[in-house]
């Protein structure tokens, strides 16, 4: 099993989430982050006066999925997450060692 | 305190002194003084000046308004008074005049009575009318709530607003004590209220007499003269007022200052600072008097407060916001000052409207009565200023900046109804638009002064807004005043001023230096009384007890250590388990 952590664009999500509901992909976790890369973020004016904004709004959705299924996954998202603009986001692939469903208490087959 | 119960008197008296001392020694040195003085005061001001001769004030309403108050619309009294001058030019006519009314009259009885009630009439719609525009006025305080919250960080919304709201409520308080008297205690002297019925019982000046008045003695807690029909009208409508110069503090001095400290700015703007200005210049005291006492053309003109209020709130903001100082990290170590962008531009707009629809209520209300058809003139004098001052303003910043500034489109609008209330009767539209752009460029030229070369921090732009844009509108009057209005202002030249019957007030453009010269004066008096008024209090009181808030208190917002409440509770993290 492995954790997808998939940090994309806020104005993306609902095409993402289209994407991995084709690819069968049964749950996922969402939350409101706030992060930048390389370019630690970007300058803006207020009435003349310029500030750094360095903590940028994105979405990171988290699903855990079978090995056989990663690639399909990660090649999906990257294209539908993809505007070519700087600020696209990153995704991570972690090893999941076990994992239970709270409501049935069966461990988690996928 | 409990009583205990005794048997001796003597012991009970002494029990109760013991207690109270003890009470007293409690307090702080600070409080009790305070305490000490406003029971003197109460006890001072309380006794009822029955010494002056003057007729009973009408609660009741019942008096008020009569054949007397008739008049056309030129203004030609209906009723015809005896001639006392026997020595006048004119004596011979006035008489010929005083003898057919009396002839008149006494061949129509009926019509003169028919007078009484037509007076009564005149003098209701413009009870109505100053009234009802005093509530618009009132209504603007919730227009300056939501500007100013708008304008500070979401950490101190809350904050913003309680200042508002206690503003509102201890300002009142304070223009209810002796506000209200300093202010108008002396009215009947030299500036009563024709429109409203006069004020006869407010005959009395505290400090000074006849045309050099500085402080109204009679209408202490709104009692004796005070209590009186006519009178309320005009406390109403002027403790608005007040309460405008209340507010305007409030947007430089937010988000560091201590509740207990805002309070005494209030108490102080509401009892002092205001009402003393105030009578100067409404109150028939000196510096309206200026035209008959020096020949300083009408003496000095502040139609609706340009300066009265809008001017001694502002140059009380900068004085109140050099006392506290800037907000911590509002200046870098450069000295480079740092953006603390608006938390809800919404509020900001919203706001702005309110406050121009209650304008709608502060200009043309001004004329204390709808029988002075000038307020339609007034009304769109001001629109005009309040939208030229908002183009000019955008325009000005999107050259400067390459973007329209939604908060400086805001301020432009409100620099232009600050500017145009001074003269807004008195100019013809053609120079309220030219007064509303160049308070236009004036506020952003403020702005960035304030903020980059003074580093005065000013939150919500009061004092370039109020201060500098109302210094402006005062020596606008002196500039664009075309004559057409005012006739007999401040009790100059009510028959002719400057060689034309039935002239008024007239500015530089139009022949009158005097004029212009006065407003200079007039205008920067005000400006040093505000400013030195209440940079001096305030640096004492500051010295006896910080009136800024601890660091950490203005870093974590000061919602909830003053408050203990969030605007915005969802901020705060929290799992609430019900059981």
């Amino acid at each position: 099993m492995k954790l997808l952590k998939m940090i994309i664009r806020p104005t993306k999500l609902d095409e993402v989430r289209d994407a991995l509901s084709t690819l069968h992909v049964t749950g996922m976790t969402v939350t409101e982050v706030r992060g930048h890369g390389r370019q630690k973020g970007h300058k803006a004016v207020y009435r003349g006066t310029e500030y750094s904004v360095t903590l940028l709004p994105k979405i990171m959705i988290e699903v855990i999925v079978t090995d056989d299924v990663v690639d399909d996954i990660l090649a999906t998202v990257i294209k539908t997450a993809r505007t070519g603009e700087l600020g696209d986001g990153r995704v991570f692939v972690l090893p999941v060692d076990q994992g239970y469903n709270i409501r049935t208490g069966e461990r988690d087959v996928m | 305190m409990r009583l205990l119960h005794c048997q001796d008197k003597g012991s009970m008296t002494s029990l109760i002194t013991i207690r109270l001392s003890r009470l007293l020694r409690r307090q702080s040195l600070l409080s009790s003084g305070f305490t000490l003085a406003a029971i003197g005061l109460l006890l001072a001001l309380y006794v009822p000046s029955s010494f002056a001769q003057a007729p009973a004030p009408d609660p009741a309403g019942i008096v008020t308004g009569d054949k007397t108050n008739v008049q056309d619309a030129a203004g030609n009294s209906f009723v015809v008074s005896e001639p006392t001058d026997k020595a006048a030019p004119d004596y011979a006519d006035k008489k010929k005049a005083f003898d057919e009314y009396q002839a008149q009259a006494a061949k129509e009885p009926l019509a003169v009575k028919l007078a009484d009630g037509v007076g009564h009439v005149r003098i209701a719609t413009n009870f109505a009318w100053t009234l009802n525009t005093g509530y618009l006025v009132l209504f603007m305080q919730a227009g300056f709530a939501l500007l100013t919250c708008g304008l500070v960080r979401k950490k101190n919304a809350g904050h913003l607003m309680m200042l508002n709201f206690a503003a509102y409520v201890f300002a009142f308080i304070a223009y209810y004590a002796v506000g209200y008297a300093f202010q108008y205690g002396a009215a009947a002297i030299n500036a009563a209220p024709g429109n409203l019925g006069g004020v006869p019982g407010l005959n009395k000046f505290l400090i000074g007499s006849g045309l050099w008045g500085f402080v109204g003695g009679k209408g202490f807690f709104l009692t004796g003269p005070a209590y009186d029909a006519g009178s309320n009208v005009l406390t109403l409508f002027e403790v608005v007022f007040m309460e405008t110069a209340g507010y305007i503090i409030v947007g430089s001095i937010c988000e560091r200052i201590t509740f207990g400290g805002f309070l005494l700015c209030e108490l102080f703007m509401g009892a002092i600072l205001y009402p003393i200005f105030g009578n100067w210049v409404w109150g028939g005291g000196w510096m309206s008097q200026l035209g008959n006492s020096m020949g300083m053309a009408h003496g000095y003109v502040d139609f609706a407060g340009s300066t009265v209020v809008h001017a001694v709130g502002g140059f009380a903001a900068m004085a109140l916001a050099i006392v506290l100082g800037p907000r911590i990290g509002k200046y870098g170590p450069d000295g480079k000052p740092r953006a603390f962008p608006a938390h809800n531009l919404v509020f900001v707009v919203i706001g702005t409207f309110i406050l121009l629809f209650g304008w709608m209520g502060f200009n043309p209300g001004s004329t204390l009565g709808a029988t002075d058809l000038r307020i339609s003139v007034i009304a769109v004098n001001t629109n005009l200023s309040a939208i030229f001052g908002s183009a000019a303003a955008m325009f000005f910043w999107w050259f400067k900046f390459g973007k329209p500034d939604i908060t400086m489109a805001c301020n432009g609008m409100l620099a232009g109804l600050v500017a145009i209330t001074a003269p807004c009767a008195f100019v013809s539209p053609t120079f309220a638009v030219v007064i509303g752009i160049v308070a236009g460029i004036l506020v952003c030229l403020g702005v960035l002064l304030n903020e980059r070369v003074l580093k005065i921090d000013d939150p919500c732009d009061a004092i370039s807004v109020h201060g500098f844009c109302g210094w402006f509108g005062a020596v606008s009057v002196g500039l664009f005043a075309d004559g057409t209005y005012g006739s007999g202002w401040n009790g100059v030249g009510a028959t002719s001023y400057l060689g034309a019957a039935g002239r008024g007030v007239t500015g530089l453009i139009y022949g009158d230096t005097r004029q212009f010269v006065m407003q200079l004066v007039g205008a920067t008096i005000c400006a040093i009384w505000a400013f030195g008024g209440t940079y001096v209090v305030f640096t004492v009181v500051n010295k006896i007890k910080s009136i800024r808030v601890s660091r950490e208190v203005e870093i974590q917002g000061l919602d909830e250590p003053e408050f203990g409440l969030l605007a915005y509770p969802e901020d705060r993290a929290e799992m609430e388990v019900n059981a």
